[in-house]
């Protein structure tokens, strides 16, 4: 099967197919879901961050106008549990017993027929506490630290040889905070139950696993548990797990016997639905006079809940990105009393690419060797680990368009010598070779009598485009127009879907997608192959060619037969065909997959009298492999480098070091970039198709914010000749 | 307590009996069905609640229903004329001013009043009175883009509108 056009790298940048929805306020958010007798619950959370409830009065509460139920542990069912994900483990079915392990841990969930009711009684439920000592420091010595908790350690050469006798070494640790993902949207669940049926609205990331979770945790059968979603309002990694609240809002639901509404409050979305763990990371590098890297040692600590695991490797990529003989990785985590470490947009990378980039920058000074020199000396041609050819790699090229976009030879080497005004300027950059993620997905694609198409699998589209983008895959690979192409996601009757994670869903789905589309022109074949009316008798899938919905011949395009004319001529009303993915096998294909690549280049600007720092302007180009809808993906990047000039110099969750309270937990405390933050961002596409699916592509829901932790310290320390360390970069540790 | 208020929004009188808690925000989506408002906060810090009250921008979440006897509300169900898209609406979908959409309606909300206002004299006043609606997606610079547009296209007369 060809297709009739040559596809180019970057794919026409058209506007979101579901933006008139959006815009009107159409577009429908689990919050916005309603049942005629819907009750609501609020819920009510521990004030403290280890120990036991010693005392639990409901009593006032129960007699509150409206309530409906009080759930506790006192009167609450015995709960299943859900079983680990394929990437994360399931955090246990809250009310199960007295002991609290974090501040936040609900003890309580009111259920009423008003929002306001049920708020008003959740306060007036009595709780007391045998509060213990919350262990909260990353250097508590009675802490457990779990070593190589990702099984992505690794050791090349001699590293600790390999320093020791390196003409250059630098050596330094970084550090970087908690940060709350923070969707606009607040998380909600509305569940409903039908006897042992069970629908469900959630702000998900993952609607098949939330529907495989539910099912578990309340011993029904999954066929009977359904998942909505149509619309997220962001999820940055905090939809990826089934949340406590998720169970107790169905819970609540099945004790009241009525649909119910749980929508957690902006304080409730730092406790409850994880955070971006802080880190502490060692980096160690040794390097020859010329600028040679000889060795990197890289260990990181970052922090952990009491219960289940978080994917977070800060100090693993550090192995493929640079061609470097001797590297040592080592992660480390430390189980403390603190609220649910969790993905968010760009687990691990984010931290462990500060520690690193900013690093690089440091012995680019030792050296005396220009930072963009630096790296395109220690590029690395294959990739390291496997010593096989990447799947796709043009980091070089990355470099090389955005220092020219940027401007960067213009760059004086010396700290503090470029000035305009009072103004310090300041020119940074990082490099970003970001990690491989794909898994298993499937999707169907049918065809009906009006030429329409309708495409069809359980994922979500959190904000990246995945409605848009999908109806333009299909219409590519079944050559219509995109209007005649809808794509369906947000509900688990659908196939089984991928998450929306680990910048994979477009690489899993499209493959998905892709096969859904061929096998779907092979059913059109196998509807025509005894026909002897039809031009297309007998042809084999790869002897036809598509286009303007239609199937003809390749080379003789009078030879074939549009899509509705076989339907009719064979009396069907539709044809639908299925596809799945899995991802290749690197050592079959002798590729080893390749993530996006990327290069950011930052200026800032220093008011030194004022104590004033600004981003004035950021150049991002990315390798992201084949990009099927340039405006969505440069949205993408754009909004992930915001997210990353928010995690470099203004987020930071503060825990009290006492209480395990999470001190500053409403937007007005917690500091995230507002429009006036954020300046010009640039964004190109360099590359070509990544090699390792059929459809070419990479992920670029992650990559955007990925490199600007380091690029803005770098740029900072070439303003101002200080250096700073420690995320994020606010104007006390700078003046 | 109980309350009886009506509300006039997007031009249509409604009669509610409401808890005298209820706020506005609560009263247009819980009581009217009218979900484009969006609450992001509840706690007036993030714009996502934005509404016009009178043709000035009002946070729904900090506004009792109650107090909105007599008050023209305009939420962004009531933009759009005739299934034709404002202005501003149309200029988000072509600069794809959005992601999740979910802070959308505040965003636009407070770009047609920001307009309106002449506010919107250059992309550092655009920025400035636009820093009131968070946007977790960072769609800031083609929020800015948008509005940008829809200046140029009113005319240098949008200072006086």
């Amino acid at each position: 099967m060809t297709i009739v056009e040559q596809l180019d790298l970057v794919g026409e940048g058209v506007d979101r197919v579901d933006g008139p929805l959006k815009v009107t306020g159409a577009a429908h958010y689990p919050n916005d879901f309603s049942f005629p007798d819907l009750a609501h619950a609020a819920l009510v959370r521990s004030t403290v961050a280890a120990g036991r409830i010693s005392r639990l009065d409901t009593s006032a509460a129960q007699a509150s106008p409206g309530v409906l139920a009080v759930i506790t542990h006192q009167n609450a069912p015995s709960l299943g549990r859900a079983s680990d994900t394929v990437i994360l483990s399931a955090p246990p079915p809250p009310l199960q017993g007295d002991r609290i392990l974090h501040y936040g841990q609900y003890v309580a969930v009111v259920v009423a027929g008003t929002a306001e009711e049920a708020t008003a009684a959740a306060r007036r439920v009595e709780a007391e506490y045998e509060a213990t000592e919350p262990l909260l420091d990353l250097h508590d010595p009675r802490a457990e630290v779990l070593t190589d908790p990702f099984e992505l350690d690794s050791s090349r050469g001699d590293a600790g040889a390999a320093l020791a006798s390196a003409e250059v070494t630098f050596e330094a640790t970084y550090t970087t905070v908690d940060n709350t993902n923070n969707p606009l949207g607040l998380f909600t669940t509305v569940a409903a139950w039908d006897g042992e049926a069970l629908t469900v609205h959630d702000s998900t990331q993952w609607p098949d696993a939330l529907r495989t979770a539910l099912a578990q945790v309340f011993g029904v059968p999954e066929s009977g548990v359904r998942v909505l979603v149509p619309f997220v309002g962001g999820g940055f990694g905090a939809g990826l797990r089934v949340w406590p609240h998720v169970m107790l809002a169905a819970l609540a639901a099945r004790t009241v016997g009525r649909p119910v509404k749980l929508v957690l409050t902006r304080p409730e979305m730092f406790t409850g639905v994880g955070h971006r763990t802080a880190t502490e990371q060692r980096i160690k590098i040794g390097a020859t006079r010329d600028g040679r890297l000889v060795a990197i040692d890289h260990e990181s600590t970052t922090t952990l809940q009491m219960e289940g695991d978080n994917f977070e490797p800060c100090a693993s990529g550090t192995a493929y990105a640079y061609a470097c003989p001797n590297v040592s990785t080592r992660d480390r985590q430390v189980r403390l009393n603190v609220t649910w470490c969790n993905s968010m947009r760009a687990p691990g990378e984010a931290q462990g690419n500060f520690a690193l980039e900013s690093a690089m920058d440091e012995l680019s000074y030792e050296l005396g060797i220009d930072p963009l020199e630096l790296r395109l000396r220690n590029y690395a041609e294959s990739q390291p680990q496997l010593g096989l050819p990447w799947s796709s790699k043009a980091l070089r090229e990355c470099y090389e368009v955005g220092a020219e976009r940027f401007g960067w030879s213009r760059r004086l080497p010396e700290p503090r010598s470029m000035r305009d005004g009072d103004w310090l300027i300041g020119y940074g950059l990082a490099g970003v070779s970001f990690f491989w993620f794909q898994k298993p997905c499937e999707a169907t694609a049918t065809l009906r009598r009006d030429g329409t198409a309708l495409v069809r699998s359980a994922v979500t589209d959190i904000g990246t485009g995945t409605y848009t983008v999908m109806a333009q895959l299909s219409a590519e690979l079944l050559g219509l127009d995109l209007p005649r192409v809808t794509f369906e996601l947000g509900d688990t009757d659908l196939p089984p879907g991928v998450v929306a994670g680990g910048s994979g869903l477009t690489a899993g789905l499209g493959s998905a997608i892709h096969a859904a589309c061929r096998n779907l022109v092979q059913a059109f074949l196998d509807t025509v192959r005894d026909d002897p009316t039809s031009p297309l008798a007998g042809c084999a899938v790869d002897e036809v060619s598509i286009g303007r919905g239609r199937l003809h011949r390749t080379g003789s395009p009078e030879r074939g037969e549009a899509y509705t004319d076989i339907l009719v001529a064979h009396g069907l009303t539709e044809l639908s065909a299925h596809g799945a993915s899995t991802p290749a096998d690197s050592r079959e294909v002798g590729l080893a997959p390749a993530g996006p690549f990327g290069a950011k280049f930052v200026e800032v600007r220093v008011d030194p009298d004022l104590g004033l720092l600004r981003v004035a302007r950021v150049v991002s180009v990315i390798d992201a492999g084949r990009i099927l809808n340039e405006k969505t993906a440069t949205s993408q990047i754009i909004g992930g480098t915001v997210g990353g000039i928010g995690m470099a110099m203004f987020e930071e969750t503060v825990t009290d070091p006492g209480s395990g309270r999470i001190a500053n937990a409403t937007f007005g405390d917690y500091l995230i970039p507002v429009n006036a933050d954020i300046p010009d961002i640039q964004v190109s596409f360099v590359g070509r198709p990544d090699r390792f699916n059929p459809v070419g592509v990479k992920g670029v829901g992650e990559i955007g914010l990925v490199g600007m932790g380091a690029a803005i310290a770098n740029a900072v320390h070439h303003a101002t000749g200080r250096r700073i360390r420690s995320l994020p970069i606010t104007i006390d540790k700078l003046f | 307590m109980r309350v009886a208020v009506t509300l006039t929004v997007n031009g249509v009188d409604h009669r509610l009996d409401l808890d005298s808690r209820v706020t506005l925000l609560d009263a247009l989506r819980d009581g009217l069905g009218l979900t484009g408002t969006k609450k992001g906060c509840d706690q007036g810090a993030c714009g996502a609640c934005t509404v016009m009250a009178d043709g000035k921008r009002v946070l729904s979440c900090l506004t009792l229903a109650a107090q909105c006897e007599g008050r023209a509300i305009t939420t962004v169900e009531g933009l759009a004329a005739d299934g034709v898209l404002h202005p501003v609406q149309e200029a988000f979908v072509r600069h794809d001013a959005f992601q999740c959409g979910y802070c959308t309606s505040g965003q636009i909300m407070s770009a047609v009043c920001l307009l309106a206002e002449g506010r919107a004299g250059s992309d550092a006043e655009i920025r400035e009175f636009m820093s009131g609606n968070l946007c977790r997606c960072g769609a800031y610079p083609n929020i800015v883009k948008a509005i940008r547009e829809v200046r140029d296209r009113m005319g240098a007369g949008d200072r006086d509108a």
